[in-house]
């Protein structure tokens, strides 16, 4: 009853304050709004192009898709393909939009509707400027022809592998900091703060149990937290794919398994956090002080982010250091493979130091010297 | 003679002095005594005050009392309960009110009343009964759902006073209880007092103001450098005047003149 009393109470502080609701949700919509501007700014920046594309097979579709670029205040140069490794080369290098593989006798499918045999294949770069906006040009038209042919499309490289290799490598260190100043925001405020008030006291003149009074701190804002680092979450995993050009449909190829430990993950980690945040908290005399050793745990924990590719001598030990073993597995997860014991046992680390920061807190709040010393 | 309620058997507290303190006192000693060895009891409906002056000791006994710190050596026993091994009933037995416990300005006194109660674990339908009293007898159903934050001071102290009798309790302690407050506040605070000593409450306050004691309490302590200098009625203590008797003590103990 008093645990409960005590989580109702950071529940009912937190959920009352409009102030509150709106800076700890703020973040993850402003990180939407601000990556997606960002995107939509650098991908959709007007270029003209001099678009320069190998043709195989013939077709009149060139001479319409050829206005239509001169139209556009650009040019465009067909060249005759003779040697497709060579095109497909320049393709790579960008020095080639694309090579349009026309099937024989494609034209006549734009004038008969029985035939719906041909092809029209288009071998591209999604990742170079020309070569996409050439793409977006060209299937726009083909389809707005809407004749019975096929159209296939073969990128040079794999746009999801390149996504997922930057989401890889910078999700996680951005999960962590958004994750970290969610935790920041409410239990400094809500731990030191009270300290440093003296209401903290009056709770601890009550006869409430000490770890019931550091358990009511620390379950509500680790609830709190979450909700935090979920709209942080959301709002970077939502608008990264825009900011990198992508299309929001690459996050549709991750298993629903990936997604289930990557929640797991950032769940275990949060609670660690608000522990490790409310016990220093304790400790400090102020917010002030509070604010200040926080800063410094919040740049180690950053660097430990960071610096996951350079500690491949750890081996499966990293289970077991906090913050890294949910770095590390969400990057594995990202990069599509599936550590499930690992990822699991990393989170039963992560409950595990909680609780034991859990103790360590509870015997603070005991301890007369940091309670109630000058 | 009534109950005893209140024992304190050597009672003793020591505090390290930091570099700083030692400094500022222009001393070479790490430790100082607050309370050195104090004993005394309190019976049951009376006002028991500790007099002393700044630095004597009383603010570190209470807190003894109430379990916020412990004595080095010694113990002292509430309603039979020992603070040093049994502070958790203690806890539940004593109404703590010092100026350094505040409440959260952001909630209301209807909230803070429910919160402390569950706190202290009282049943819900006691809970209600006894905030409709408590609100009623002390006006604050007139401002139940203001946040704390907003009220003046002497519905602040009100608050204050209610919450540390939220679970009805058996002892009430008050550290310097109208200390730095305007005289309509400390009215507010004496007035309160007596009620609760209408109420049966036995009560246990600290203060350095002679008129205070002479006020309200039945029986009184006098401190000096955390021992007791004597203790009994106000008759048995000042024979007359107060605060002249507390001036002789003063000198007989520490040789020296205010």
């Amino acid at each position: 009853m008093k645990l409960l009393a005590l989580m109702k109470k950071e529940f009912h502080r937190f959920f009352h304050d409009p102030r509150l609701i709106i800076t700890m949700l703020l973040p993850g919509l402003v990180i939407f709004l601000l990556y997606t501007i960002m995107g939509e700014a650098v991908h959709t920046e007007p270029e003209k192009n001099a678009y320069k594309v190998y043709v195989e097979g013939d077709s009149s579709v060139t001479a319409v898709i050829g206005s239509i670029i001169e139209a556009r205040g650009e040019t465009v140069e067909w060249v005759l393909l003779e040697d497709r490794e060579a095109a497909r080369k320049e393709v790579e290098a960008g020095e080639a939009a694309a090579i349009l593989t026309f099937s024989e006798g494609f034209d006549d499918s734009l004038v008969d509707p029985a035939k719906t045999d041909s092809v029209v294949s288009i071998l591209y770069d999604p990742m170079d400027e020309a070569g996409s906006a050439f793409y977006a040009l060209a299937v726009g038209l083909l389809q707005e022809i809407g004749m019975k042919f096929s159209i296939q499309a073969e990128s040079v490289t794999t746009t999801d592998g390149i996504g997922r290799e930057i989401m890889q490598q910078i999700l996680p260190f951005i999960v962590v900091c958004f994750v970290f100043s969610a935790c920041m925001s409410v239990t400094l405020e809500s731990v030191a703060g009270e300290k440093e008030r003296g209401t903290l006291s009056t709770i601890l003149v009550t006869s409430a149990k000490r770890s019931h009074i550091a358990l009511g701190k620390i379950i509500p804002l680790a609830c709190i937290s979450m909700l935090g680092a979920l709209s942080s979450f959301l709002g970077v995993v939502l608008s990264m794919p825009k900011l990198m050009g992508l299309s929001l449909g690459m996050l549709g190829g991750y298993s629903f398994g990936m997604y289930v430990l990557l929640f797991l993950l950032i769940f275990s980690f949060v609670p660690l956090i608000v522990a490790l945040i409310s016990t220093i908290s304790t400790v400090a005399r102020s917010v002030k002080e509070a604010s200040a050793y926080t800063s410094v745990l919040m740049i180690l924990v950053m660097v430990i982010s960071l610096v996951t590719a350079f500690l491949p001598a750890i081996g499966n030990w990293v289970v077991a250091i906090p913050v890294l073993n949910a770095v590390v597995f969400m990057q594995e997860l990202l990069a599509g493979s599936l550590p499930v014991w690992q990822s699991l046992v990393s989170v039963g680390f992560n409950l595990l130091y909680t609780a034991l920061l859990v103790f360590i807190m509870t015997k603070m709040l005991s301890s007369e010297k940091i309670m109630f010393g000058k | 003679m009534s109950e005893e309620i209140v024992r304190a058997e050597g009672l003793k507290k020591t505090f390290t002095l930091s570099r700083k303190q030692q400094k500022i006192e222009k001393t070479g000693e790490t430790r100082r005594i607050a309370v050195d060895g104090l004993s005394f009891s309190a019976y049951r409906g009376e006002i028991y005050g500790l007099l002393g002056p700044n630095g004597a000791g009383k603010t570190t006994t209470l807190r003894m009392l109430s379990t916020l710190i412990r004595p080095d050596a010694g113990d002292a026993f509430i309603c039979g309960h020992s603070v040093v091994k049994d502070p958790a009933k203690v806890r539940d037995e004593i109404g703590f009110m010092t100026s350094e416990l505040k409440l959260e300005g952001f909630f209301t006194p209807d909230y803070l009343f429910d919160f402390f109660g569950a706190m202290h674990g009282v049943e819900k339908a006691v809970l209600a009964q006894r905030k409709r009293e408590l609100f009623s007898k002390f006006g604050i159903d007139r401002f139940a759902e203001v946040q704390v934050k907003n009220l003046s001071t002497g519905m602040l102290q009100k608050v204050s006073l209610v919450i540390a009798i939220v679970h009805d309790p058996s002892v009430v302690i008050f550290d310097e209880p109208t200390n730095g407050l305007d005289v309509l506040t400390a009215k507010v605070v004496t007035d309160f007092l007596s009620e609760l000593k209408a109420m049966g409450k036995s009560i246990l306050l600290s203060t350095h103001i002679f008129s205070l004691v002479e006020k309200l309490c039945d029986r009184v302590g006098v401190i000096i450098d955390g021992k007791m200098a004597a203790e009994g009625t106000l008759e048995e203590i000042a024979k007359g005047d107060l605060e002249t008797a507390f001036f002789d003590l003063y000198h007989s103990i520490k040789g020296e003149t205010v």
